[in-house]
């Protein structure tokens, strides 16, 4: 087994004429925070898509830990440490927000089928383990309070926090956020950045979309920047900042953002 | 409103195990029927209500068992109970085959799909297939429960066993509940591509929750069987899937729920007999009411099922 670095070579994803992504490079090393940015439809998300078995590129491969990933399914993904949120959040919303962080936790549990009829020692001692694993990440996360909540009646803030928490209970490797300051105030998007350093410090790698300029320079250690599914430029925050491509694409798009 | 629950269940349960005593032999034979109806909807509850799969075949999984109870007796010889388990096992095998090949479609293919099992199912005993399933007239003459050689033939004794076999129903989806696969059936339900971008293999699940389904209508199958001491091949009409489908989908995904909407689909009639063949329309009428003002059911599942040490806003009690 390789370290733990995502390797994408040459991805291409295609929808009927549209090229999503086009021949993508990007390379991410344990214990980065690493950012990918770019303007609206640029293909960020596919290539979220791509890395977690949600689609298969038609062309190119994607290396996690030296293993070839591409067309495997998302649960084989995630059983290989890989986890995600959703940049539109996806969330069991009639489910509470302790039953959400719980689903995290399926593929440690080790109860078999059959302890869906009958329980035994073992079985209950499992659900057990991973409830109290479910109440480290309510208190991680500060969600203690809104434990048998349904999420769905929850504010915005507050359900991107739970989907946070949902997918660190997996205990990933490789945490992957599709624009996880969307919709939050600026409170709430300091105290994410905390959340984002803290997760790092735990070991885990971060790969993350972003809008938010001012976040991105702040919380990311390297980046890349696409647009129209091909990569513009990649480097540390600072280089990004003075890339005249960058300024060209980006920025000048932004101004078409409300078209 | 769990607070409530809480104390309607033991005393719900203390009702029916004394029923049988309060009444005459007709409404005894009335509340076997609700009994092994109920079954029949929990049944269906796993796979339509929790796991959101729309299944319009389940009378197939409860015919299928009845059919294995009367063959393996009257046929082979086998005294009724020696074929509870076969009557599991059979229908639970068949609901993991059938189910292997479809569960990834989606809502209203798999319905039409599971519509043409069942009417496939029908034909099968129709035209005694085999030369075991007794064709159209079915096959009679069953004998009556037995065990360790004493006979148990009253309708009390059908009753008791119809209640065993709820009781059984009610614990392994309460184990259901609180477990992991119980879980990802919900977690399925409300949003697959959610369910396997955090881990969930849903396929194996979905087969899975049809195989149980399967298996405890088939159980209800051989007490339906035992009652009558005769299985047709009527009994089990893809119309019988309708009314369990509705059942679920009317009640909500909640014991309650299906409780009220057995109740109403298969006690009014006889309390009422006018009201039999008035039962499809009113039923109709208040499905479309139900889906338009209460569209997760009269009494929706309720979600929550943490423990207690997470509530109360901390992990300090823990
Ligand atoms: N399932 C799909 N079918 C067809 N086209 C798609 C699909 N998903 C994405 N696209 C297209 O691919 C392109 C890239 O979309 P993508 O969602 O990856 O962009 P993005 O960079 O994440 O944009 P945003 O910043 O708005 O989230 C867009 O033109 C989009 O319309
Ligand atoms: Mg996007």
């Amino acid at each position: 087994m390789g370290r733990n670095e995502l390797i994408l070579k040459d991805v291409t994803k295609r929808f009927g004429g549209l090229t999503a992504v086009d021949a993508l490079n990007l390379k991410v090393t344990e214990g980065q925070i690493y950012g990918i940015i770019g303007p609206n439809g640029a293909g960020k998300t596919t290539v979220f898509n791509c890395i977690t078995g949600i689609y298969e590129s038609e062309e190119g491969s994607v290396n996690w830990r030296g293993e070839e990933i591409r067309g495997m399914t998302p649960y084989q993904i995630v059983d290989r440490g890989i986890v995600r949120t959703f940049q539109t959040i996806r969330l069991f919303s009639q489910m509470s927000v302790a039953e959400n962080i719980m689903s995290g936790r399926h593929i440690k549990s080790k109860q078999k089928l059959w302890n869906g009829i009958f329980h035994t020692p073992s079985s209950r001692r499992d659900e057990l383990e991973n409830w109290k694993k479910v109440e480290e990440q309510l208190d991680f996360f500060k969600l203690s309070e809104f434990a048998a909540v349904p999420t769905g009646s929850l504010p915005y803030g507050i359900q991107r926090r739970v989907e946070m928490a949902r997918a660190m209970a997996v205990e990933p490797t490789l945490l992957i956020l599709d624009e996880p300051a969307a919709g939050l105030n600026d409170k709430e998007t300091l105290e994410l950045l905390e959340t984002i350093f803290k997760i790092r410090d735990r070991g885990v790698t971060v790969l993350l979309i972003e809008h938010d300029m001012d976040m991105v320079m702040e919380v990311t250690d390297y980046l890349t920047v696409i647009n129209f599914g091909k990569q513009i430029a990649e480097g540390t925050p600072e280089e990004i900042q003075k890339n005249p491509a960058v300024i060209e694409a980006y920025l000048g798009s932004e101004d078409d953002d409300d078209e | 409103m769990r607070e409530m629950q809480k104390y309607a269940y033991p005393i719900f349960l203390a009702v029916m195990a004394v029923l049988p005593h309060l009444l005459n032999s007709r409404w005894q034979a009335v509340a076997i029927t609700f009994l092994i109806f109920t079954v029949v909807a929990l049944s269906q509850d796993i796979i339509l209500g929790k796991s959101g799969m729309f299944n319009m075949g389940q009378a197939l999984f409860f015919g299928m068992g009845a059919y294995t109870t009367a063959i393996l007796n009257h046929q082979l010889g086998w005294s009724i109970v020696a074929t509870i388990p076969l009557a599991i096992l059979i229908p639970a095998i068949f609901g993991v085959v059938l189910a292997g090949p479809i569960v990834h479609l989606r809502g209203d293919y798999l319905l039409v799909v599971t519509i043409g099992f069942n009417i496939v199912f029908v034909q099968v005993l129709q035209n005694n297939l085999g030369g075991v399933t007794g064709g159209p007239n079915g096959i009679f003459g069953l004998d009556s429960l037995s065990l360790f050689g004493i006979n148990l033939a009253s309708q009390v004794a059908v009753y008791y066993f119809a209640f065993l076999v709820l009781l059984a129903t009610l614990w392994v989806m309460r184990n259901l509940e609180k477990s992991k696969p119980g879980r990802a059936l919900h977690y399925l339900r409300e949003d697959q591509l959610a369910a396997e971008s955090i881990g969930i293999n849903t396929r194996i699940y979905k087969i899975f929750a049809f195989g149980l389904g399967a298996g405890i209508a088939g159980l209800a199958g051989t007490v339906y069987a035992t009652q009558y001491a005769a299985v047709s091949p009527e009994a089990f009409e893809f119309i019988q899937s309708v009314l369990f489908f509705s059942i679920v989908l009317v009640g909500g995904s909640s014991i309650p729920g299906i409780l009220l909407g057995v109740f109403v689909m298969f006690v009014l009639p006889e309390i009422f007999r006018e009201f039999a063949t008035w039962r499809f329309f009113i039923f109709g009428f208040a499905m479309i009411a139900a889906m338009i003002l209460r569209p997760r059911g009269i009494w929706p599942a309720t979600f929550g099922k943490i423990p207690k040490f997470l509530i109360k806003g901390g992990s300090h009690g823990a």
